[in-house]
């Protein structure tokens, strides 16, 4: 085993013994190259979101030299050309749609009309086929048309190729650095899979007083594919979480009401599934999710790692402490606004009141954005070394 | 409506089953793992490619 290979079993150790609620030999620390390495390297983010090598060799000459244990990944998380290919009307991109160091925008829209219930719940995959995919998609607009099945091939072409192209930058990123991946598999909440996508906000929302029996069925009806999404297939890892962006469950987008009867039952119900199949998710808890603390206790024990965002951090260390590991402790806003002092400061209190006995990692507590600082960032890890010993 | 579109409700993981190809082939003189292995797989790529779309 050479030096890296050890790092690496070193690193994985002290992660899985942190999500297991256990006590390593110092804090993990989550770290990922975000939109504003662009401002350091010279590139547009245009570049950096359409150019995948150019993507890649950013992330792989910045990560010589740090001392971290989870990579979070790299600055892109889309590759537009696939966007493109298939005239999505998901989302503008910097350089089309936006300005080239712009930041993506979502252009939500309800790509499922009130209408479609009936015919999504009864087949799922089929109706994403056959109704919201031209509905997402200009290049779709007639399916079986000369450009719409060329749009199909150049999608799922470039789905594969980004997909080998990122697995041997994970593969040269962990071997070159000893780093462990964040996760395996993707998923959501159900709410969110139809309340993001398909219905759009004021869609689903609408769904909640006009017609709550079809928002109910249908996350019933999400819950097994999600459970899917989120093991990554038969047989995948079941070592590192998946990570599962939630977004409508943070407070106050639903009364605690409308949360616990749409909301949290097809969540838990996903999570449980997953679970049973030796699957933990990373609890993407975007926002506040500090009136729902009791709620999630109803979890089996270990099956999250809870993110820590803008709920109250004490609260969710009293409260799910010990039955679950927490991931954060770094305000995104520190990031931005802080200096290299105030983050050391920061991140020293973050310790004494919430890795003490272990069961912690350390990381920013959302997605960083464009605007902070290199020197705060490298700053958060040099302090986590220096304070994170047991 | 013709065979081929009729509704399959698939699950999770699955666009066109085996078992639906399968009764299309008919006879199988081959060894029928090999061929459903690699179906199943080509098969869990186009499911995930089209769940993708939705769990953005």
């Amino acid at each position: 085993m050479n030096e890296k290979e050890m790092l690496y079993q070193k690193r994985l150790e002290r992660y899985i013994t942190a999500m297991d609620c256990g006590k390593p030999d110092m804090v993990p620390v989550a770290f990922g190259v975000g939109e504003w390495i662009t401002k350091y390297t010279g590139t547009t983010l245009q570049e950096i979101y359409y150019d995948l090598d150019k993507s890649t060799d950013v992330v792989s000459e910045m990560l010589p030299g740090l001392d971290f244990d989870i990579f979070k990944g790299g600055p892109a998380l889309w590759w537009p050309p696939m966007f493109d290919a298939m005239g999505s009307k998901l989302y503008k991109f910097p350089g089309i749609g936006v300005d080239e160091n712009s930041t993506f925008q979502f252009n939500e829209q309800e790509y499922m009309k009130a209408e479609d219930y009936d015919e999504f719940i009864a087949s799922p995959t089929e109706w994403l086929v056959n109704h919201y995919l031209p509905n997402i998609s200009t290049e779709l607009e007639n399916p079986g048309s000369y450009r719409s099945t060329v749009a199909l091939i150049k999608g799922a072409a470039a789905f594969a190729m980004q997909g080998g192209i990122m697995a041997a930058a994970w593969g040269k990123w962990t071997v070159e650095n000893g780093i462990v991946g964040q996760g395996t598999g993707f998923t959501k909440a159900p709410f969110d899979t139809l309340g993001d996508a398909l219905r759009g906000m004021k869609g689903v929302l609408l769904d909640l007083r006009r017609r709550p029996e079809k928002v109910l069925a249908a996350c019933d009806a999400i819950t097994p594919h999600n459970v899917n999404c989120g093991l990554a297939g038969p047989g995948a890892d079941t070592r590192f979480p998946c990570f599962a962006p939630l977004h409508r469950g943070a407070y106050p987008f639903l009364n605690p009401k409308q949360w616990d009867t749409f909301y949290w039952p097809s969540l838990k119900a996903t999570i449980e599934g997953m679970w049973a199949k030796g699957k933990r998710m990373l609890f993407y808890a975007e926002g506040d999710w500090t009136p729902y603390l009791e709620k999630i206790l109803e979890l089996p024990d270990k099956s999250i790692v809870f993110q820590i965002d803008t709920t109250d951090a004490k609260k969710a260390k009293k409260i799910l402490g010990g039955r679950f590991c927490l991931q954060g402790g770094v305000p995104t806003t520190l990031l931005t606004y802080g200096t290299p002092e105030k983050v050391k400061e920061h991140i020293k209190r973050t310790f004494d009141e919430l890795a003490y006995d272990g069961g912690f990692i350390l990381d920013t507590g959302g997605v960083v954005m464009g605007d902070a600082k290199k020197e705060n960032a490298i700053a958060m890890i040099e302090a986590a070394r220096k304070y994170g010993i047991y | 409506m013709s065979e081929k579109e009729k509704t399959l409700n698939p699950d999770p993981g699955v666009c066109v089953p085996w078992e639906v190809k399968k009764a299309e082939i008919g006879e199988f003189p081959g060894n029928e793992a090999i061929t459903k292995k690699e179906w199943e797989k080509l098969d869990d790529f186009a499911y995930n490619f089209i769940w993708f779309w939705a769990q953005r």
